[in-house]
């Protein structure tokens, strides 16, 4: 995915007016659509200036919701579902999988920079657990060998808008 | 006259080829409430609300006719229409499915509490990791306007504006308790206000502000449209209407569940029709309801158990939001708990002493059973723990949390006993 230009991020705070209500809106959008999966600070710092609030208010915010984030993040970040309907059902495995497959912890990147997973709070799919979300996609009633199918299908390039 | 066991709120989810599509909602009496409600008296309006006694599907199970008659009544202008889908309780998505394939039906519920309120101004708060929900509701809206139920002398009556904008959420539990969810709205980091006051006297930038729950919302076309005593009718005397209830865990049909309200629990649980009992070779063990924040029971002893609001609270039990997560006898509580716990740890929002650090040291306490290290007086510290935490937090999110916790201690002490380590022995105390 190709870094959004500034027109583009104007586009982006436009389309919601330009209305601090929906600053949670416009940083997730920008954040979705940004290469690295994050807010850096030119755009932390275009989104103060557009809404009329201070740097500081838009870093508070940014710290403080989980989805959003402030540092560049791997291409595909798997966010594992740990609650309790996921975690007792088969979430346990998918962790172990994962770490054995990719050969890192819970939140390091691999060394490639293409992997890191990590855990989150249910995502609404507890009815196909184990799951696992990559963006705006939920990959359901995972087994050892989808997994890894999973993980192959992503490294060959399979999934593009991910 | 409606008949139990005919799907009410997931008639369009199961039907609809077209969820967004207004001429199709209509075909399925869509925005026949709100005809109705603009032929009545205000007064009769909140009389049917009363009577269905519909209680809150958010969690906390508070009459709406009774919240709905408080802002009715609440001076201020103007008032501001809200509602929480921000779904976070881990074990739900049932306002999922409605958003996302009955989203008018949720649309008309707030747009007849606009006309009640004379409110101009609805959100909808949706959790961030319905993005792509959003989308769909922000076409619905859309759709509406178009069609004129949505904009300004909505059905060629003058004055009566409505709009409705949907604000995302972005990972944070806390957002769905109501005053932070306000805040969150007004573009503050999401903590919870000091309460009192009411939201209905002083909400959304200090103005009244109704805050319902989605499936709170949809449930309102339907009493409008059928009379409150034909939703009372649906459910039992001490809450009208079908519940929507999410089936997870280890249980064979897992998924979403449309539910009269007085159905035996077992039946919900064994029967084919809906849970169809455990999904692994094992019994179940217990069920934890309405979400983290919701207490434990245990299957042996829910045997004559009803699901409905009292039937739950005569268990020490609640419906919560309509999760049903169900354990089989292979999890250990202590286990079960201490992920519970560390849900909390994650998601307490620091505002106040008692929630931060005290969920950290229920998960603290809670893993030294787990590694079979506790010691003698831990069960009474983490007892007292628990009544700190519950007493002293100052919202909703550390008031509960040790009501799974209460449950587990209660159901299965011997669990906890076994976790104190063999090594720690009990000294002689000698008066001094
Ligand atoms: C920590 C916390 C989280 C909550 N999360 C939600 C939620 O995600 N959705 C919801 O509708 N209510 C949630 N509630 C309950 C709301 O505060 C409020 O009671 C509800 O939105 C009122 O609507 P109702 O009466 O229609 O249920 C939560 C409460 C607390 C304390
Ligand atoms: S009880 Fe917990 S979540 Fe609620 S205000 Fe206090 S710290 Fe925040
Ligand atoms: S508990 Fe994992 S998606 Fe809900």
């Amino acid at each position: 995915m190709a870094s959004l230009n500034l027109a583009e991020k104007e586009a982006i705070i436009l389309e919601h007016e330009s209305d601090p209500q929906r600053i949670l809106n416009i940083l997730l959008e920008l954040q979705f659509r940004s290469e690295e999966g994050y807010i850096d600070e030119e755009t932390a710092k275009l989104v103060a200036d557009r809404l009329h609030l201070s740097e500081a208010r838009v870093y508070e915010i940014l710290t403080y919701y989980a989805i959003l984030k402030t540092k560049p993040q791997p291409t595909y970040v798997l966010k594992v579902c740990n609650s309790s309907p996921c975690h007792f059902s088969g979430g346990t495995m998918v962790m172990e999988v994962l770490e054995n497959t990719l050969g890192v912890p819970v939140d390091e990147p691999t060394e490639d920079g293409m992997f890191m997973y990590n855990k989150i709070p249910c995502v609404g799919a507890c009815d196909s657990s184990p799951v696992i979300k990559i963006k705006d996609t939920v990959f359901g009633n995972l087994t050892e060998e989808s997994i890894i199918q999973l993980l192959d299908d992503l490294r060959a390039g399979h999934y593009e808008n991910l | 006259m409606l008949e139990r066991n005919q799907p009410v709120l997931l008639e369009r989810v199961y039907n609809m080829t077209n969820a967004v599509d207004v001429e199709e909602y209509k075909k399925f009496k869509g925005f026949e409430g709100l005809a109705n409600a603009i032929s009545m008296d205000n007064e009769a309006i909140l009389d049917e609300l009363d009577i269905a006694h519909l209680r809150g599907r958010g969690g906390a199970a508070y009459p709406l006719g009774k919240k709905w008659r408080h802002m009715y009544h609440s001076k201020g202008t103007p008032k501001y229409i809200v509602c929480n889908a921000d779904e976070g309780e881990p074990g739900t998505f049932k306002d999922k499915a409605l958003l996302e394939k009955d989203p008018l039906s949720v649309i008309e519920g707030m747009l007849i509490a606009g006309y009640l309120f004379k409110a101009q101004t609805g959100y909808i708060y949706m959790r961030g990791e319905y993005r792509q929900i959003q989308k769909i509701f922000q076409q619905a809206i859309d759709n509406a306007t178009k069609a004129g139920y949505l904009g300004e002398n909505i059905l060629g009556i003058q004055g009566f504006n409505f709009k409705i904008l949907v604000i995302s959420g972005a990972g944070a539990y806390v957002c769905g308790e109501n005053s932070a969810l306000l805040n969150s709205i007004e573009g503050k980091t999401g903590r919870p206000r000091v309460k009192p006051p009411h939201l209905a006297d002083v909400g959304l930038y200090l103005k009244p502000t109704l805050v319902n729950n989605v499936e709170s919302y949809a449930g309102i076309p339907v009493i409008l449209r059928e009379g409150g005593q034909a939703f009372l009718d649906l459910g039992s005397e001490d809450g009208g209407g079908t519940k929507l209830v999410c089936l997870s865990g280890h249980i064979k049909n897992r998924g979403l569940f449309e539910v009269n309200l007085g159905t035996p629990l077992y039946e919900l649980i064994f029967s084919e029709k809906y849970g169809g009992g455990s999904s692994t070779s094992n019994p179940l063990k217990f069920i934890h309801f309405g979400g983290q924040s919701g207490p434990i029971g245990a299957v042996d002893e829910l045997e004559d158990c009803i699901y409905s609001y009292e039937g739950l609270w005569d268990k020490g039990l609640s419906v919560g939001s309509g999760a049903v997560v169900v354990m089989d006898n292979q999890v250990s509580m202590i286990d079960y708990l201490v992920n519970v716990a560390e849900f909390f740890v994650h998601e307490s929002c620091g505002k106040c002493t008692p929630c931060r650090l005290g969920t950290t040291r229920l998960m603290e306490l809670l893993k030294k059973f787990q590694e079979k290290r506790a010691q003698i007086g831990d069960i009474e510290r983490l007892e007292k723990m628990m009544t700190h935490v519950t007493h002293l937090s100052a919202c909703g999110l550390g008031q509960s949390v040790a009501n799974s916790m209460k449950s587990g201690l209660k159901l299965y002490p011997e669990e906890f006993l076994a976790g104190i380590g063999k090594e720690v022995r009990k000294l002689e105390e000698v008066s001094w």
